[in-house]
């Protein structure tokens, strides 16, 4: 069950580590001075509104929580949102991270950013309703807002005290935010993360006094789905009739069990009594996708899972060469067949995740650098530099969290790797909070990891690498683990936000030769959102030829992507 | 828990009129019973596995993920391979150790604890008595499971000493109760009088007076405790709370669900070593039944002569 | 009334033991609340900004441990069980244990029920028929059956009944989840379904227990001179067997039931584990592994308190029943 945890590395990106501290940048987002006004047919590909389908269906969610349902909605509340986000509530924007930060409009027509980044203009749609019949305004959005300010426990992504927000005004269609700074790094979360709720619920009541632990059981919002009803032991949503999507969604019925376990989950999947998985499946060959042939899966990497030296000097690991040697020692794709049963694509010394970031990704410096793949002898060679040897070898323990199988078998494949170097690399399986605490206050000679990303690399290298992110060893660092420190690297990542495209995929290639040189961190296997699903009655799912949205039921807001592209294949 | 808690609650009861017994008489009797004769072959079985895991299987390291994964029952691998790669029957062999050694080292202190506990609050009486009985009765309400659940997952990596430190502190009440009744109901008796007038000192009276009536329910009590310590830590172990790198049966069955055994199709690596555990818990508790009927006559099966004169 | 006063003063005595104990451990060792809620949560959100959503919840991690202490007996005593930290943030606890308690009442309470009957008259029966083939076979049956550990049981139990018929018996929750829960034939039928597994595992693994005591407790009675008398006058065996020798065979047994039934809510974490059957069980459980403070204290000390309810009612009974155990107390 644990499992469960860590499914989704990628999720919603990233956030607030970032913006704990108060320089956090990074650009969410591409084509971003455009007014973007697109149809809305552009971000769903094959399955846009060219076609349309007929409605009706069930689709049952099989994504497991490891609880009954607490039938709260409040997408303010992290343990409940995503039950609320994308199908209830909808954001701004939507961006796809898949798709290079592609945006689609959604509550928000279009947006224009002021001539400094500092302010932004949304043009909200009209004809919008909430499902309850009142007409959804400007007001909505500028209410969520400055409800934010008000409760900051609802603010979860920092943006009156980390981003900069300064007010938030609507007049006639328009909503207007101000910044104190560039804000556009903030995007991403303002505009895609934030679920706008209704004033008139909102702003009375219960609601009014406590919005952040309010339980909102009837949730009102603008999304293509309702409530109705919900127990402790499944969520049935219905097709909401109001929907501003003209004819979507086409599934009339969603089903959300509250699977405890992976066991009776995976079961569902496999028999096809559930549509879309969301968890990982050992031997998925034999007992999901053999089973039929419209089982299938597709899982897209969006981060890595990551080897941590810890770089201090009071460690053997915070010799270079010590960290040079493990990279070179390591076969990555050994590890990803072994450990993660194929599952996961192997990763790369420059940390970029490949395929789905291959703009950033810079091949000729990873083939010239020699991490591109194992090499003993270099390996060895640097090892002995550092005065280790298989006669004396080095012992190292690395920390990984009990319950963890797949990381359990890369790092035993990893162990059998690191030996013929004169490394002897202890497992030290923990319980979750002791591997937490130790993660955090950088009580460890090697950590496996795997940290949450963003819409472009810049998120998860800088959670990496920005030394305001790390902190002395005995402190909670937010990210940066390692405790990497290159006055060097923290001004590439300063300069990121500012820069344009062009100049922000050189500043990603710069990073990868840090990177490169200084292996601060060594990254082993890409992290993907297990996602399967089973097309015998339904189709318009996300597939690596059309990835409309992240594919798994836990990413918000893009299961509401999701949720408005499928439709009944039954005749 | 239920059932443990009335298993060794008739066990007290029982033997409520000790008589004294020589421990050759005992084993003699033990020795002439069949279900103590099963339940100790299977003992034996389990203690050789655990001392000699190398004379059953040529894999040195059965953690170690060194075959192809899930392979069917094949003579390379008598029980097949895990979804990891690791041989099952190894593992179960390799197992062995750690879970004999929980079941011999929690039960021996426990029992331990509770003679000490259970004797000094008969004999010191009074307030000593009070405070002594609450503590025990305190324990025996508790519900130890939960409290065995936070304990370990609190105490960080569930270690063998740690998985055996809370096995003894939620073991020990039921067997202080029970001895605490039986050395009250020897308090009185003549030959303890005898030596109280003779002038032995207390301690010499609990030790060579007193202990040797008691140890058939001492036994008694020890194989009732190494029954809970078996099964309650491979209910832990199977929960997670284990230390999932060390080899024994309650880690394998928490892996084998982890890996979903059942539903991808290598049930052995699950119900393998929960056998184990059935078995190695069936041999303690046969022995402890037989040693019932032993220490209480009343009870043997095969008293045709007794049983017809009754009917008459 | 001294006896009376006695009982009472244990039941308080042991209750605060229970919850200083439930207190101060899950607190002195790693692990908070907010890292908890940070894994739950992908590690999206900031540990300072988890942390004031928790204090919003109630979480009060700088207060004093001792006024915190304070104020958690009080609010345990009163009913104040507060709200969920951890898996259900924002649910109040109470009402968690409201969706749960009932469940684990009815399979667990059931089943223990089922286990005693069964066992009690099996027990009769071997213990009348003493030496028979039926006493010769059941002791050594059931000394095993009752050495079985629980989950394993259970695991069996699926393999055999829900992985090889293909979900002929469902292996887990309390009913279909499509289901909406109401007072219907088909409903109630789909509860029962879904709790045959976990039930006979229960009563597989608790029924030897009985099936030996009460056989022990036949044979301890039949030698009784009543039943000497009763043959005497002729009556007739079956007679003999139930109002004669069953009937205070029994007594000695009733008060381990008792203590069985107050043991209920406690006593199945493993079954509704292994089987994700909602219950108190299953919540304790989740509450540890998410450092839910609120909830893990008011269940554990609503287990404490099942216990000791049903101790001082079985006490009080008997003492009622039997004078000279007031004499003893």
């Amino acid at each position: 069950m644990n499992r469960l945890c860590r499914t989704g590395g990628a999720t919603a990106a990233a956030l607030v580590l970032l913006l704990g501290m108060s320089a956090c940048s990074g650009s969410a987002k591409k084509r971003s001075s455009a007014t973007s006004g697109a149809p809305v047919a552009t971000s769903s590909g094959s399955t846009g509104a060219s076609t349309s389908h007929k409605k009706g269906g069930t689709v049952t969610i099989a994504n497991v929580q490891g609880q009954t349902w607490p039938c709260q909605f409040n997408p303010f509340n992290p343990a409940v949102y995503q039950e609320s986000l994308g199908f209830v509530y909808e954001p701004l924007v939507f961006v796809n991270i898949l798709r290079d930060a592609q945006e689609k409009p959604m509550l928000a027509k279009s947006f224009t950013w002021g001539a400094d980044k500092k302010s932004i203009v949304f043009t909200i749609r009209s004809g919008v309703q909430w499902n309850d019949g009142q007409p959804f305004t400007a007001k909505d959005v500028a209410f969520t807002f400055d409800l934010m300010k008000k409760f900051p426990a609802t603010d979860l992504y920092s943006l009156w005290t980390g981003a900069g927000l300064t007010s938030v005004t609507a007049s006639g269609d328009k909503v207007t935010m101000k910044f104190n700074q560039a804000a556009e790094p903030y995007f991403f979360y303002f505009a895609n993360e934030v679920g706008i709720v209704p004033q008139h619920i909102f702003g009375s009541g219960d609601a009014a006094a406590h919005p952040d632990t309010w339980p909102d059981k009837a949730p009102v919002g603008t999304g293509p789905f309702m409530v109705n009803p919900c127990t402790a032991n499944n969520i049935q949503y219905t097709a909401n009739p109001k929907y501003w999507q003209a004819g979507r969604p086409y599934i009339q019925k969603v089903e959300y069990p509250a699977y405890l376990d992976n066991g009776p989950a995976n079961l569902d999947l496999a028999n096809g009594k559930a549509q879309w998985g969301s968890q990982f499946i050992p031997n998925i060959q034999k007992f999901y996708l053999d089973k039929s042939s419209d089982n299938q899966t597709w899982s897209p990497p969006t981060t890595n899972v990551t080897l941590y030296p810890n770089n201090s000097s009071s460690h053997p690991t915070g010799k270079l060469a010590v960290r040079q040697a493990i990279a070179y020692a390591l076969d990555r794709s050994q590890v990803a067949a072994i450990g993660e049963g194929g599952q996961q694509p192997p990763a790369n010394q420059t940390g970029i995740v490949t395929p789905t970031f291959n703009k950033y990704f810079d091949s000729s410096a990873l083939d010239s650098s020699g991490y591109a793949k194992q090499d003993l002898d270099k390996a060895k060679s640097a090892m002995q530099s550092a005065g280790y040897s298989t006669s004396n070898p080095l012992k190292l323990s690395v920390i990984t969290v009990t319950g963890y199988t797949d990381w359990d078998a890369s790092l035993a494949v990893i162990k059998q790797q690191l030996a013929p170097i004169g490394i002897d690399l202890t497992v030290d399986d923990l319980a979750q909070q002791t591997y937490n605490n130790k993660l955090y206050t950088g009580d460890f000679d090697l950590a496996y990891f795997g940290e949450s990303g963003g819409p472009t690399p810049y998120y998860e290298l800088r959670k990496w690498l920005y030394s305001k992110n790390s902190a002395p060893l005995g402190k909670n660092a937010s990210s940066n683990f390692e405790r990497y420190n290159n006055p060097a690297v923290d001004d590439l990542l300063n300069q990121y936000p500012a820069a344009d495209d062009a100049g922000q995929v050189a500043i990603v290639k710069k990073v990868e030769a840090a990177m490169l040189k200084d292996i601060p961190v060594i990254p082993v296997t890409e992290s993907v959102d297990w996602f399967q699903y089973n097309t015998a009655t339904i189709g318009g799912w996300p597939t690596k030829e059309d990835p409309y949205a992240q594919p798994a039921a836990f990413n918000i807001p893009d299961v509401g992507q999701v949720l408005t592209n499928i439709y009944s294949t039954a005749p | 828990m239920t059932a443990l808690l009335l298993d060794s609650g008739t066990a007290g009861a029982k033997p409520s009129a000790p008589t004294r017994r020589r421990g050759g008489g005992l084993l003699r009797a033990v020795l002439s019973s069949k279900k103590a004769m099963v339940g100790l072959v299977l003992f034996l079985i389990f203690a050789i596995f655990a001392i000699a895991p190398g004379w059953f299987t040529s894999v040195d390291d059965p953690n170690k993920l060194a075959f192809p994964p899930s392979l069917p029952p094949s003579a390379d691998h008598w029980l097949g391979t895990t979804a990891l790669g690791q041989d099952i029957w190894a593992q179960l062999v390799y197992g062995t150790r750690q879970s004999l050694v929980i079941a011999l080292v929690a039960g021996w202190f426990a029992t331990v604890l509770s003679v000490i506990v259970g004797v000094s609050a008969a004999y010191l009486g009074g307030a000593a008595d009070d405070v002594l009985s609450s503590i025990t009765n305190i324990f025996l309400v508790l519900p130890t499971f939960p409290l065995i659940i936070v304990l370990a997952t609190y105490a960080g990596k569930g270690t063998l000493s740690v998985v055996l430190i809370v096995l003894i502190v939620t073991g020990w009440s039921y067997g202080a109760n029970q001895m605490r009744a039986q050395a009250l109901s020897l308090r009185n008796r003549d030959f303890l009088e005898s030596a109280r007038v003779r002038g032995e000192r207390r301690s010499y009276i609990i030790v060579v007076e007193v202990l040797p009536t008691m140890i058939s329910l001492i036994v008694a009590n020890f194989l009732g405790a190494a029954v809970y310590s078996v099964l309650t830590a491979a209910g832990l172990q199977f929960l997670g709370l284990g230390d999932p790198n060390s080899i024994s049966w309650g880690t394998m069955l928490y892996w084998s669900q982890n890996q979903q055994a059942l539903q991808t199709g290598s049930p052995l690596w699950s119900i393998a070593p929960g056998l184990c555990v059935a078995l190695l818990g069936a041999s303690f508790a046969l022995i402890n039944y037989a040693f019932d009927e032993i220490s209480n006559p009343a009870l043997r099966p095969v008293r045709r002569r007794r049983a017809k004169r009754l009917h008459a | 009334m001294r006896f009376v006063g006695r009982r009472l003063g244990f039941f308080v005595l042991t209750l605060w033991a229970a919850l200083t104990l439930n207190f101060f451990i899950p607190r002195f060792m790693p692990g908070s609340p907010v890292t908890a809620l940070r894994v739950r949560t992908h590690n999206q959100l900031s540990p300072e900004k988890l942390q004031e959503l928790l204090t919003a919840y109630g979480f009060k991690p700088n207060q004093n441990v001792f006024v915190q202490y304070i104020d958690y007996l009080g609010n345990m005593v009163t009913g104040h069980w507060g709200i969920s930290i951890g898996a259900s943030l924002g649910t109040p606890v109470r009402t968690l244990i409201g969706q749960a308690l009932p469940w684990t009442i009815g399979l667990v309470g059931a089943a223990t029920i089922i286990g005693f009957v069964l066992g009690s008259l099996l027990g009769v029966v071997a213990g009348w028929k003493r030496g028979g083939k039926i006493d010769s076979v059941l002791p050594p049956v059931f000394v095993v059956t009752s050495a079985l550990p629980y989950f394993w049981v259970g695991l069996l139990l699926i393999l055999v009944f829900s992985v090889w018929t293909n979900g002929f018996l469902p292996s887990d929750f309390n009913y279909d989840p499509d289901l909406v829960p109401e007072f219907s034939g088909p409903f109630v039928a789909n509860v029962v379904k879904h709790a045959i597994l976990p039930a006979a595992t229960i009563v597989i693994t608790s029924i030897g227990a009985w099936v030996l005591t009460m056989r022990n407790n036949m044979i301890t009675t039949i030698a009784e001179d009543y039943v000497r008398m009763g043959r005497a006058k002729g009556l007739s065996n079956g007679r003999i067997m139930i109002h004669y020798a069953a009937r205070n065979a029994m007594l000695p047994n009733l008060s381990g039931f008792a203590m069985s039934l107050g043991f209920v809510i406690s006593g199945s974490i493993l079954v509704e584990y292994v089987f994700n059957y909602p219950g108190l069980g299953y919540l304790l459980y989740n509450s540890v592994q998410n450092t839910d403070y609120p909830l893990m204290q008011a269940l554990f000390m609503l287990f404490t308190v099942a216990v000791l309810v049903a101790l001082l009612i079985c006490d009080f009974a008997i003492a009622w029943l039997d004078p000279r155990s007031r004499a003893k107390a």
